[in-house]
């Protein structure tokens, strides 16, 4: 929002203002998803995003990149999605499969870390972080939990073996979106609110990474369904308000319509069929026409929503094919990531 | 009583995000009004979709009454009435903390106080506080039958349940306590070690932060304190109400992948609180137009055949009857593996109902958003069980397939 006193008092530029040089650096940082180093996906609660994040990781994967997926969320399916090894999700990196490892950033643990770092021991640090009142009281604290997640995926970035980066790629399986969006605005409140200090300094330098159009993404996943669609729109808006890169979005489970496109009525032409057509053991004709309306029906929402989104957001959609059960491990990931690194504008 | 739940006076929709916990809640209430009773449904869902299907023109922290004509078109008899209502969350929380307060300072220096603006939205569960808090007051008015209440997408089932207590155990917390009371928590014993310590270890937090807002949490606590009995006795009654027999739970699933896991880890969560499930609402599921979808997918070829030969001579020579045929058959098999996924992807849920003695209702998945009020009263005769056929829907389902027919047409043409 052009409005905010956050940015205004700090004398930065306001980049709305900036609408159309933002939109042609995100051309201009279109490459393909997995030479990134840091994606950020996030959508609506139920677009699967975990399943995004497990694809992309296997997919990267499969270029030979060491790849580290870390969940703010903790979701137990996302080891197995990843697998063959299964591995509890645990705050320390787990190697779930060549060149793939997995954790999660519990906000505590990051904290103790943290903390732990700055005061060189965690003798005090660990009893007072145990404290349930404590937690609680930190818990309620405004986007404390957003920053020291930012923070640790910060220090995650930053780690070497060498001169190697450890991980060439860091998926993070973000929060669904109403708290995705606080999530990435968390440094910003905080440097309004914190003026000089070790903890400005840092939240700086997680800023500045979120805001690198050629290091960071952020990958909304959305469904082709009106209420997702609607809140990947707001969630796209907002990331340019924020400066965060994108350069497509994901469209998840989408169905395709029944018939040929040359027979698309054919459920019409069935429904006139007399009801008492001999067809043997074949349902009557009816029956037969209402499966394929229902199809069609639902592929022709998909297909709506898809342009909707598409229209709306100015940017492209990468749309990865329902599968009717779901997501059950990595082969079916694997056929995800196929759709989801082909290059954009190819058809899908 | 066509869908048992009715009876109690407080219906509250619990289940995961996304699986239209909102619409399934105003198609309860919608239901509660035809069966003569006036009804109320409290929703969280910021979106306008709920007063458009209603036909409103938009939902405030106070009720909305639904037209009288609308009412009767959908079956609604004189006595029985709807309306709806968009829970401000932050709103209802500040009207408790006016009441509560002993003076209008003190008041003013709560909502005042930065810590309050910020951690009124999240603080030991308030969001699902203000929702229990709203019920509970509407709920001792004689103004309405049936209240149905959309909670919000919680994580734990409990979280809407809990509220009260963790409220309660929250300003009853030792820390809490410490920064009331330092003086007297001094002198139990441990507390002196606890209270050195913890205050050293925030002080230390602070510096390395730079973040001042201890000073603000104190204050908010000092102030809040002197309400805390009017809460404590306050979130008792609403307890009372929602653990006792006037309340029933009705869970809300869909049989997407991911979605039913949740639902029987919330069933589990809600059992382990003594919580009662009054009934399971499945909702989008896709039903088979007649009986059940026996033999579609093995199809004998004269079969297909047969239904080539039939529509060759319905389209003529020219139309590519076999080919037609194919995709016919196709179609409806891939539209009998998506019934059977769903059936047996339910099937847990229905078990749990049936052996629990609940209820257990599925709603087809309709072909377009819910945006009207027919739509709504679809679902609510799926879950009153009045027959509905797949081929009602499928009518329904006609409009979006018949645009992109034209749109085809005039495209080719």
């Amino acid at each position: 929002m052009n409005s905010d006193p956050v940015r205004s008092s700090l004398g930065r530029p306001d980049r709305s203002s900036l609408g159309y040089a933002s939109l042609r650096a995100e051309r201009l940082a279109a490459r393909p998803l997995e030479s990134r180093r840091l994606v950020i996906v996030t959508g609506k609660g139920g677009t699967g995003k975990t399943a995004v994040a497990a694809a992309l990781a296997l997919g990267a994967a499969a270029t030979g990149r060491r790849v580290l997926v870390a969940a703010v969320d903790p979701d137990a399916r996302l080891a197995a999605l990843l697998g063959p090894r299964p591995a509890p999700l645990g705050y320390e990196p787990a190697r779930v499969r060549e060149n793939v490892w997995v954790c999660h950033i519990e906000p505590f643990e990051a904290l103790g870390e943290y903390l732990g770092l700055q005061l060189r021991t965690r003798r005090l640090v660990d009893p007072v972080l145990r404290q349930r009142a404590f937690r609680q009281l930190l818990l309620a604290s405004p986007g404390w939990r957003e920053l020291i997640t930012l923070g640790k995926v910060w220090h995650l970035e930053q780690l070497r073996d060498g001169a190697r980066p450890r991980y060439d790629l860091i998926v993070v399986d973000a929060p669904a979106t109403g708290h995705g969006l606080a999530f990435l605005n968390v440094p910003r409140v905080v440097a309004s609110a914190v003026r000089t200090g070790p903890l400005r300094h840092q939240t700086e330098r997680v800023e500045a990474l979120i805001e690198d159009h050629a290091r960071t993404l952020l990958l909304p996943v959305a469904l082709a369904e009106e209420l997702p669609v609607r809140e990947t729109v707001e969630l796209v808006t907002r990331a340019r308000e924020l400066g965060v890169a994108l350069d497509r979005v994901v469209v998840n489970a989408v169905q395709e319509p029944p018939y040929p496109d040359d027979l698309a009525d054919l459920d019409r032409r069935l429904a006139a069929l007399p009801d008492d057509a001999p067809l043997g053991e074949l349902p009557p004709p009816r029956v037969l026409a209402a499966c394929g309306a229902m199809l069609s029906a639902r592929a022709e929402l998909n297909r709506r929503y898809v342009a909707q989104l598409a229209e709306q957001t100015g940017l492209p959609t990468a749309t990865l094919p329902y599968l009717r059960d779901g997501l059950r491990g990595p082969d079916d990931a694997a056929q995800l990531s196929a759709a989801l690194l082909a290059p954009l504008g190819a058809p899908a | 009583m066509t869908l048992p739940a009715l009876e109690r006076r407080v219906v509250v929709c619990v289940g995961c995000g996304g699986v239209g916990k909102t619409t399934v809640a105003a198609a309860i209430a919608l239901e509660a009004a035809r069966a003569g009773r006036r009804a109320l449904v409290l929703t969280i869902d910021p979106a306008r979709r709920l007063a458009d299907a209603l036909g409103v023109e938009s939902l405030g922290n106070q009720p909305e009454p639904l037209p009288r004509e609308a009412l009767t078109a959908l079956g609604v008899p004189a006595e029985g009435s709807l309306s709806a209502l968009m829970l401000d969350m932050k709103r209802t929380f500040d009207d408790l903390v006016a009441r509560f307060a002993e003076s209008d300072a003190a008041r003013d220096r709560v909502l005042a106080n930065p810590i309050y603006r910020h951690v009124s939205d999240a603080l030991a569960g308030s969001v699902e506080y203000s929702a229990m808090e709203k019920v509970y007051e509407l709920s001792r008015s004689d103004a309405y039958d049936t209240l149905v209440v959309d909670t919000p997408p919680s994580q734990h089932a409990l979280d809407f349940l809990d509220a009260p207590e963790r409220l309660l155990e929250f300003l009853d917390s030792r820390l809490v306590q410490l920064w009331i009371h330092p003086a007297m928590a001094a002198g139990r014993l441990g507390f002196r070690w606890f209270g050195w310590g913890s205050r050293r270890a925030l002080g230390l937090i602070e510096r390395i932060t730079g973040i001042g807002f201890l000073e603000d949490v104190s204050e908010f606590l000092m102030a809040f304190e002197h309400m805390s009995e009017g809460f404590r006795a306050r979130a008792r009654e609403v307890r009372a109400l929602m653990r006792g027999p006037e309340a029933a739970f009705v869970l809300v699933a869909s049989p997407e992948s991911g979605s039913v896991e949740q639902a029987q880890r919330f069933l589990e969560r809600l059992e382990a609180g003594d919580v009662r499930v009054a009934g399971i609402v499945a909702n989008r599921v896709r039903v088979w137009p007649n009986g059940s979808p026996a033999g579609v997918e093995a199809t004998d070829p004269t079969d297909a055949a047969r239904l080539a030969h039939a529509l060759a001579e319905q389209e003529g020579e020219s139309f590519p009857a076999a080919r037609a045929a194919r995709a016919a058959i196709d179609a409806a098999a891939r539209y009998a593996a998506l019934v059977r996924r769903d059936a047996t992807a339910l099937a847990a849920l229905r078990e749990h109902a049936e052996k629990r003695g609940s209820f257990f209702r599925v709603v087809p998945e309709l072909f377009d958003d819910v945006h009207d009020l027919s739509s709504l009263e679809r679902i609510a005769s799926s879950l009153a069980q009045r027959t509905h056929t797949a081929e009602d829907s499928m009518t329904a389902t006609r409009e979006p397939g018949a645009n992109r027919r034209e749109r085809r047409g005039t495209a080719s043409a």
